[in-house]
């Protein structure tokens, strides 16, 4: 390969399971243009590499306060009180100021129990496809390949084309996790490559859409059914979000949409919100508002299910 | 997805009865063996043994309890424990007196006082003629020489106890031959012979009178429950019931003595032959083999006949199920924290090929995975063995099974395993025949003596105890019970600090590593030769094939094939050890070897931020990188190479395995602290999984780490454990879980086995252990009911690395 172009990434995860036919390998690009508060994957959001910090793994200034040392801006102090809930009473822990952070990422170098660590790492396009090719053999066995997902992988348009590219060229099946959000020409350029689309619809509304995650919907729904006239193929997902998109009516229009796409669409899950990502936010600098509400109940998703149905797709809720 | 069928209300009454029955040791066992040497005293131990045996089968009591279509029992309380002072008793009066026994919580025991009294009277007879003592007394002075090595796990007193055990007698030939017709094969060998006996055919007439004496007893015990029935029947006022009870005596005055003729007999007759072989012989790990294989004839030609339905069938396989589960032994209090929840590892294996090559699935195949699913049995154990051609249904009830009986069935590989055994020098029909016995060795289906150890009992080696000899000069750095240093063990191979190259530890772990293999085999040898002396076996050698052919006891190596297993323990541990030496001293020279060997001696205390340093930066294995991988690789390879180069008593070669039952927590409390980082007392990695939680890149990155340990070599077993949680078996998630066992298999793995459980439940469980009583958990070398488990088993479990998935 004459280039080799790096992208961030910030996880690379083998033996996926829900993104996509058989085992697969799932690599997360880093940044997003969306700002969804329900997002399960908030460190995914900035297209920085940034700083993290997990109180459960901290072992305390007592035997360490490598940190409160290294960070030369003074953004590491120690924490009022124990604020570990997972380690030993007692521990003197330390807490992160935001504001005065910089990501600069000296005090994850120091820590030595990994409590701070940093969010993202740039690799090659070859370097993935290297650790994609090791489980190539789970792969042939189930049906399975590599799933590019996010973020937005999209947003890093020139490394995710040349990994999608570099992962054809071995002969492994490939997926597209994305919200859509991306200009045609990129998404054209990507479209001979992509095996499968994973692709998220959330409302039919494009103010309400526009007003809960900052960016319009119409692009998408372009893309959409640009993407089912070229040929291409979708696993359309929704979020069910309370209070945002798990009306009635939105669930016909887009029954309606996706309908249209015909054949293009091979399934379409509906993904009922969980809080499970919360947590997650309290590692990292918060960026945008949080969602935190009561998951849908089984029988309210059974009710969006029969709705969707009516437009004869095949629905599967995760 | 595949139908269970309904329980039968009948079943689930005795299964009812067998989970709210708190478990109380039996004495009858205890005075019947105690009479009988004491009269005995000077009786050669071959006839001693099969008289012995006889006496019991002629009075013992029998018992056939409410709604028991099978029966046979080895106490005269429903669910008890019988003792077997002849092998090692010793502990039993420590517990008495010390008030452990009866206030035990793990593995609790009912007791009578009376029976406690009885029992106390005989201390002195026993703690001088119990096998233990025997062994004890029979170690030369130089075994004790290395007492406290930390790697062999034995070498002091009293741990000599546990065996025979571990193999799996001709149960096919019991059901389909009959003891009557051995017996007369037995007699005709001896009439061949009589007034003739020349060189040593005095010991084999000594071994064929034995089988003559076992045949009758076996006899004997069924015609015994036979009238029990008629007694029963007579005095029974429901008809449908006393018809049943004529129809169970008439099948019991004719197994035993006669090939079984229906399906019903030949599960009567595997049942009462397993009932008197635990009368004989300590029930540990008597492996039932491959039951499908067995009954399948019987089954069909019954359907054929109109003499059984499928309901029915699966009724008498259920009640049998649930009469193995109820068999237990009162283990030592300590031993339940390294196997506890009443597990007796009576092993059934499913599945596989035929002796001809086809598949060897049948209808009571799934009827045995349906006992395990439907009545939540973690015992009997059950192993299903995986070929090319396995259908796609045995598939999915082995998936739904695991899922909710975690561990059952573990999953083996015929690719793997059929090769390894040709390797040990079986016939193609035997290996093609083979089955796992105790946890997860594969071996002969009655015909081969694979004993574990020498006598049977698992004889496990702590590889990461050979790691840190190696570094420290042949000196366990883990203090003595009473607080005192250890004294020098191993070969002086010098220190850490003294050593100039990586290579050097290599050397010096791999010196250490085959030096104490030869202690290993050394004392696995004494072991033998006392215990064959002592406990030759004649009802196990009159069903094994070989024996009577050769007119020797299994003891004396009459079984058509023999061997000896070593089962390695903590292979992650070690290889993390090497790699992070390796890393830290040698490579990125991250801190002297010197300040790596004061921190490690220190149970890393003041080192704690050095600790956590090494967890974090070194590549672990159980992540498919070839850093640790190669370690790994190099470690099975010097282990397997060594033990295989070992002979045993019986002429056989040894082989090796890597598998802990559940010992990896046990012996960790024993080990001091290792490179990896791990502290002194942590558990020790399981099998050949990765240490728990370092697995980080997912369950194909493990296996592909596993794959890097030479499994066709391990002829004894691997073991590697994965949990899920349930959510990866959603969706489609259950024909991925079947993806990757296939890959691991088709790329030569040996064994998987899974839990299919969240921590969250699990964390749950152990705050409402009423509300998950049936829930299965895999620990290593065998399932158990979670809430059963000492608490560090629970907390291994819970630690697993819990491959969830986005």
């Amino acid at each position: 390969m004459s280039s080799d172009p790096a992208g961030t990434i910030y996880d690379i995860q083998g033996f996926s399971v829900q993104d996509g036919p058989g085992i697969r390998t799932t690599v997360f690009l880093k940044g997003c243009p969306l700002r969804c508060p329900w997002c399960h994957s908030p460190e995914s959001r900035r297209f920085d590499i940034q700083l993290s910090w997990q109180s459960r793994r901290c072992i305390g200034t007592a035997v360490c306060g490598l940190c409160l040392v290294s960070c030369p801006r003074g953004a590491i102090v120690p924490a009022e009180g124990s604020q570990s809930t997972d380690t030993e009473d007692g521990l003197q822990l330390i807490r992160v100021d935001w504001d005065t952070c910089d990501d600069c990422g000296l005090c994850a170098a120091e820590c030595p129990a990994g409590a701070l660590s940093m969010w993202g790492k740039r690799y090659t396009v070859s370097e993935v496809v290297d650790r994609a090719l090791r489980d190539r053999p789970f792969f042939e066995k189930s049906g399975g390949g590599v799933t590019i997902s996010g973020g937005e992988p999209l947003s890093q348009a020139e490394f995710t084309l040349a990994l999608l590219r570099a992962l054809k060229e071995n002969g492994l099946h490939t997926a597209l996790d994305t919200t859509g959000f991306a200009p045609w020409a990129v998404v054209e350029k990507a479209l001979p490559h992509v095996d499968l689309f994973l692709l998220d619809l959330k409302n039919m509304d494009g103010r309400a859409h526009n007003a809960a995650v900052g960016v319009p919907n119409q692009p998408i729904l372009e893309n959409a059914r640009g993407i089912a006239a070229a040929g291409g193929k979708m696993q359309i997902r929704i979020p069910v979000i309370p209070r945002f998109n798990d009306s009635g009516g939105n669930l016909r229009a887009l029954g309606k949409f996706v309908a249209e796409l015909g054949e293009a669409v091979t399934l379409v899950q509906l993904l009922p919100y969980h809080a499970l990502g919360v947590p997650k936010w309290e590692r990292i600098k918060h960026d945008g508002p949080i969602l935190e509400a009561t998951a849908p109940s089984d029988k309210k998703i059974g009710e969006l299910k029969a709705i969707l149905e009516e437009y004869s797709l095949t629905i599967q809720v995760h | 997805m595949y139908e269970f069928s309904p329980v039968a209300p009948r079943v689930a009454r005795v299964r009812k009865r067998y989970r709210d029955t708190k478990p109380k040791v039996c004495i009858e066992r205890f005075k019947l063996v105690t009479e009988f040497y004491q009269n005995h005293p000077t009786l050669p131990p071959m006839i001693k043994r099969a008289r012995n045996l006889l006496n019991l089968c002629e009075r013992m009591p029998v018992v056939v309890h409410e709604d028991e279509f099978i029966v046979g029992e080895l106490t005269s309380t429903y669910h008890g424990s019988a003792l077997f002072p002849e092998y090692a008793i010793g502990w039993i009066f420590d517990e008495i007196r010390s008030g452990e026994l009866l206030n035990r919580t793990l593995d609790p025991y009912d007791m009578d006082q009376e029976d406690i009294d009885y029992v106390m009277q005989f201390e002195d007879f026993w703690s001088k003629n119990d096998l233990s003592r025997l062994t004890d007394d029979a170690l030369p002075p130089e075994f004790h020489d290395i007492v406290g090595n930390g790697i062999v796990t034995f070498g002091d007193k009293g741990t000599g106890a546990g065996p025979v055990g571990h193999f799996c007698a001709n149960y096919d030939k019991a059901i389909r031959k009959g003891f009557s017709a051995i017996k007369r094969e037995a007699q005709e060998k001896i009439d061949l012979m009589k007034g003739r006996l020349y060189g040593e055919d005095a010991q084999r007439e000594q071994f064929y009178y034995a089988v003559t004496i076992v045949c009758d007893a076996a006899i004997t015990l069924s015609k015994r429950y036979a009238a029990e029935c008629r007694g029963q029947a007579a005095e029974c006022g429901d008809e449908g019931r006393r018809a049943e009870l004529i129809e169970m005596a008439e099948a019991l005055d004719w197994i035993m003595q006669n090939p079984a003729r229906t399906y019903h007999e030949a599960v009567q007759c595997l049942y009462l032959y397993q009932i008197v072989l635990s009368l004989d012989g300590n029930l540990h790990g008597l492996t039932f083999g491959r039951v499908d294989q067995y009954l399948n004839s019987f089954y069909e030609s019954d359907l054929a006949a109109g003499r059984i339905t499928r309901e029915r069938a699966q009724e008498i396989l259920d009640l049998f199920c649930l009469k193995v589960a109820e068999m237990n032994k009162i283990w030592p209090s300590f031993a339940t924290m390294a196997a506890g929840g009443y597990t007796s590892g009576q092993l059934i294996t499913v599945g596989g090929i035929k002796k001809d090559g086809t598949d060897a699935t049948n209808e009571v195949t799934y009827m045995l995975l349906e006992c395990a699913r439907r009545l939540a049995l973690h015992d009997p154990p059950m192993s299903l063995r995986i070929h090319e051609g396995t259908p796609d249904k045995l598939w999915d009830i082995a998936v739904e099974t695991t899922r909710a009986c975690g561990g059952v069935p573990t999953f083996e590989s015929d690719k793997v395993i059929i090769p390894a055994l040709l390797d040990r020098g079986l016939s193609l029909e035997s290996a093609r025949n083979y089955c796992l016995i105790g946890c997860v060795e594969p071996g002969g289906c009655g015909d081969d003596w694979p004993a574990n150890g020498g006598p049977g009992q698992e004889t496990f080696w702590r590889i990461p105890g050979a790691v840190l000899l190696a570094i420290n000069n042949g000196e366990n750095p883990m203090p003595r019970p009473d607080g005192q240093p250890q004294r020098q063990t191993g070969l002086p191979t010098g220190y850490l600090y003294d050593m100039k190259s990586f290579d050097e530890v290599l050397e010096a772990t791999k010196k250490q590593i085959e030096h104490f293999i030869d202690w290993h085999v050394s004392f696995c040898s004494v072991r033998e030769y006392v215990a064959r002396h002592h406990m030759p076996l004649p009802v196990v050698s009159a069903t094994m094939d070989g024996c009577l052919e050769s007119g020797k006891d299994v003891m004396y190596g009459g079984a058509k094939y023999n061997g000896t297993g070593f089962a390695g323990v903590g292979i992650g541990t070690a290889t993390d050890s090497l790699v992070a030496i390796k890393y830290m001293v040698f490579d990125r020279k991250l801190c002297t070897a010197r300040e790596f060997y004061d921190a490690l001696m220190a149970n890393w205390e003041g080192h704690e931020t050095f600790r956590q340093r090494i967890m974090k930066e070194i590549p672990h294995y159980g992540n498919d990188l070839d850093y640790p991988d190669e370690i790994a690789e190099w470690i099975s390879k010097v282990i397997t190479e060594k033990v295989r180069s070992c002979t045993g008593p019986r002429g056989n070669h040894w082989s090796a395995g890597l598998y802990p039952v559940a010992t990896h927590v046990a012996w960790g409390k024993m080990t001091w602290a290792t490179p990896d980082g791990r502290r002194t007392g942590e558990p020790l990695s399981d099998g050949i999984s990765p240490i728990q939680c370092m697995d980080t890149s997912g369950p194909a990155a493990t296996l592909k780490s596993a794959l890097r340990i030479d499994h066709r070599h391990s002829a004894n077993g691997t073991l590697l454990n994965m949990k899920f949680h349930p959510k990866a078996l959603e969706g489609g998630g259950k024909d991925k879980l079947i993806a990757l066992i296939k890959t691991y298999f088709d790329l030569d793995g040996m064994e998987l086995q899974f839990n299919i459980a969240s921590s969250e439940m699990l964390r749950d469980a152990q705050l409402h252990p009423d509300a998950h009583k049936d829930l299965v958990v895999r620990i290593a070398g065998f399932s158990a009911y979670f809430v059963e488990l000492h608490k560090g088993l629970q907390d291994d479990v819970i630690r697993r690395t819990e491959l969830d998935l986005a």
